[in-house]
């Protein structure tokens, strides 16, 4: 899950940094994200399945990128917009080129939205991640296969619950672990 | 001087608009001089700012720095020669006050030695001790405080050229005083050249070397020094822009040192009251002026008290508020009207009179200046 988290974060971040100063471009890349956060979990699971060719670990990880873009890629663009333009010109006007204003001054001013964006991903993944076991990748979402598998049984009820609270209780652990990661990694100027 | 920066027919057409806002602009500016754009909002005085560092790219014209058209040089290497101090100041705020400040120099490489040593004077230059404020962040410090760093960021690498948009436009009245006042003895030290952006017309004459005054277009309407700007304004948008109570303003540019003092009547207290009379009795003034031993000021006494018994030390009235030398005009008529006898002393820097000012003065003071600025006017018109 937390490959599937990292490589929607790095394409994220690098799509709402392309097209944050061109409006649309902008709301064309939310739009596109936003979409296929629509697709049903098993549904993009099956039509992964059949676009890579193969079950396992692959197209899990595929897919939990894909779901994670919208939180990151929106708030990437909406942190970016966020900086304050006479901080943006003033950079400019020490003779900072384009990449570099980017990098050391517009991105750590807008960290803490972006980290948030890939928190609200990660809690997001944590229910996707847990269908993960359907396709024969891996997942919390075995007990509660389990469970359902042996439905009559006086297990079945146990297996499901207990997935279930596994799943939440990353979900829950996740979040605090990246409300931690945001402060430890923003400047005290800033915070 | 030769010139520093030389702007020839620049243009800045903002597309959808009819009207350019900078209309073939002709500049030249002298190398250490404070030159002043000053003009109503619109009239493309930021716009012209902009373009010098080229944070606003020119439709066409040339700019020139130190004879060198920069016009299409690298922008970044360009702004890195360029100080440039905006009104929001535009601190990084997630960086210290110390980082902040080394910008420039770190972005042009120096060793890590150089860039401490430059930040420890350049925190001094502005006033801060390097000690207290530093590893400060920006969120910390007050307005003023954070235009201090704005300047010394904008100073550090030591550029010829400094481009100040109303830089201490957001600040409140007194710490506005305050650092226009620090900025022009810091400029004594610097001597850059010194492009500034205000509307307002009092900051313009306090501030500047030489005020361009722009209309729409960012047409030049006048570009003198505030002097002559004001004695001889060229139009009626100029005189209309510097507004009403023009006579003041010139008065807030002379200093008592460059006017003919008044001479007052004066015997030193020691010398009793018989002298005192004598004294009063060869002039045309109602009032003596009593001094002590080292002729410094003590009372203002007329002639019908001077009839009064008692000891001389109680007649009359206290001598209070003295200007010196280097007192501005306005300084010494807003004294001179609060004080009783309708003149202010005028003493040296151990207290010694000098003479006085009174109304007299001020006029022929006011009178003097118009008829210079007059004679300057008709030397130059030949020569446009």
């Amino acid at each position: 899950m937390l490959a599937g988290l990292l490589v929607g974060s790095v394409v994220g971040l690098a799509l709402g940094m392309a097209v944050h100063r061109t409006p649309r471009a902008r709301s064309a890349a939310v739009h596109v994200c936003g979409l296929i956060l629509t697709v049903p979990s098993l549904a993009m699971y099956a039509l992964l399945l059949a676009l890579l060719g193969t079950i396992g670990t692959l197209p899990v990880i595929v897919a939990l990128a894909l779901y994670s873009l919208l939180p990151i890629v929106r708030n990437t663009v909406t942190g970016l917009n966020g900086v304050d333009p006479a901080v943006v010109e003033a950079a400019q006007g020490v003779g900072m080129g384009r990449w570099r204003r980017l990098v050391s001054i517009e991105l750590p001013l807008a960290w803490p939205v972006v980290v948030t964006g890939v928190r609200v991903s990660a809690v997001l993944l944590v229910g996707v991640a847990a269908l993960g076991p359907i396709i024969g990748g891996p997942g919390l979402g075995e007990l509660i296969f389990s469970g359902l598998r042996v439905i009559t049984s006086p297990n079945a009820v146990n297996l499901a619950l207990m997935g279930t609270l596994g799943v939440v209780l990353v979900g829950m652990l996740l979040d605090g672990a990246f409300l931690v990661l945001t402060r430890v990694t923003t400047s005290r100027g800033v915070r | 001087m030769p010139a520093m920066i030389e702007l020839e027919q620049l243009t800045k057409h903002y597309p959808g608009r009819s009207a350019p806002a900078v209309d073939s602009l002709d500049l030249t500016i002298a190398e250490g001089e404070i030159v002043i754009l000053v003009g109503p909002s619109g009239c493309g005085k930021t716009t012209t700012l902009k373009m010098i560092n080229r944070i606003i790219e020119p439709s066409s014209g040339i700019i020139r720095l130190q004879g060198e058209d920069v016009t299409r040089a690298n922008p970044d290497h360009l702004r890195r020669r360029i100080g440039y101090v905006i009104q929001q100041v535009g601190l990084f705020p997630h960086q210290t006050i110390g980082r902040n400040i080394t910008t420039v120099p770190r972005l042009l490489g120096w060793s890590q030695q150089r860039i401490d040593d430059r930040l420890d004077e350049l925190m001094h230059l502005v006033g801060m001790d390097p000690g207290t404020y530093r590893d400060r962040y920006p969120k910390e410090l007050s307005g003023g405080q954070r235009q201090r760093v704005g300047v010394a960021r904008a100073l550090a690498a030591d550029p010829p050229v400094m481009l100040m948009d109303e830089p201490f436009g957001a600040l409140d009245p007194i710490s506005r005083e305050r650092l226009q006042n620090e900025f022009l003895r810091l400029q004594e030290e610097i001597r850059k050249t010194i492009v500034f952006v205000t509307h307002d017309i009092d900051e313009a004459i306090t501030m500047g070397d030489r005020i361009a005054i722009l209309r729409e277009g960012s047409t030049v309407a006048q570009y003198d020094t505030p002097e002559t700007v004001l004695a001889a304004p060229a139009d009626d948008f100029v005189r209309e822009f510097i507004g009403s109570g023009a006579a003041l303003k010139r008065l807030g540019l002379a200093r008592v040192r460059d006017v003919e003092l008044g001479q007052w009547p004066t015997s030193p207290i020691g010398s009793g009251r018989e002298a005192a009379l004598r004294a009063l009795a060869s002039s045309e003034h109602g009032s003596v002026l009593l001094l002590d031993d080292r002729r410094r000021p003590l009372r203002w006494v007329r002639a019908d008290e001077l009839e009064q018994p008692g000891s001389l030390e109680r007649l009359g009235v206290e001598v209070r508020g003295t200007v010196e030398p280097t007192t501005t005009l306005a300084h010494a008529l807003d004294a001179m009207v609060g004080s009783r006898v309708g003149a202010v002393v005028v003493v040296d820097g151990s207290g010694a009179l000098l003479g006085t000012v009174d109304m007299r003065v001020i006029m022929a003071a006011v009178d003097t200046m118009r008829t210079d600025a007059h004679e300057q006017d008709r030397e130059e018109v030949p020569s446009r």
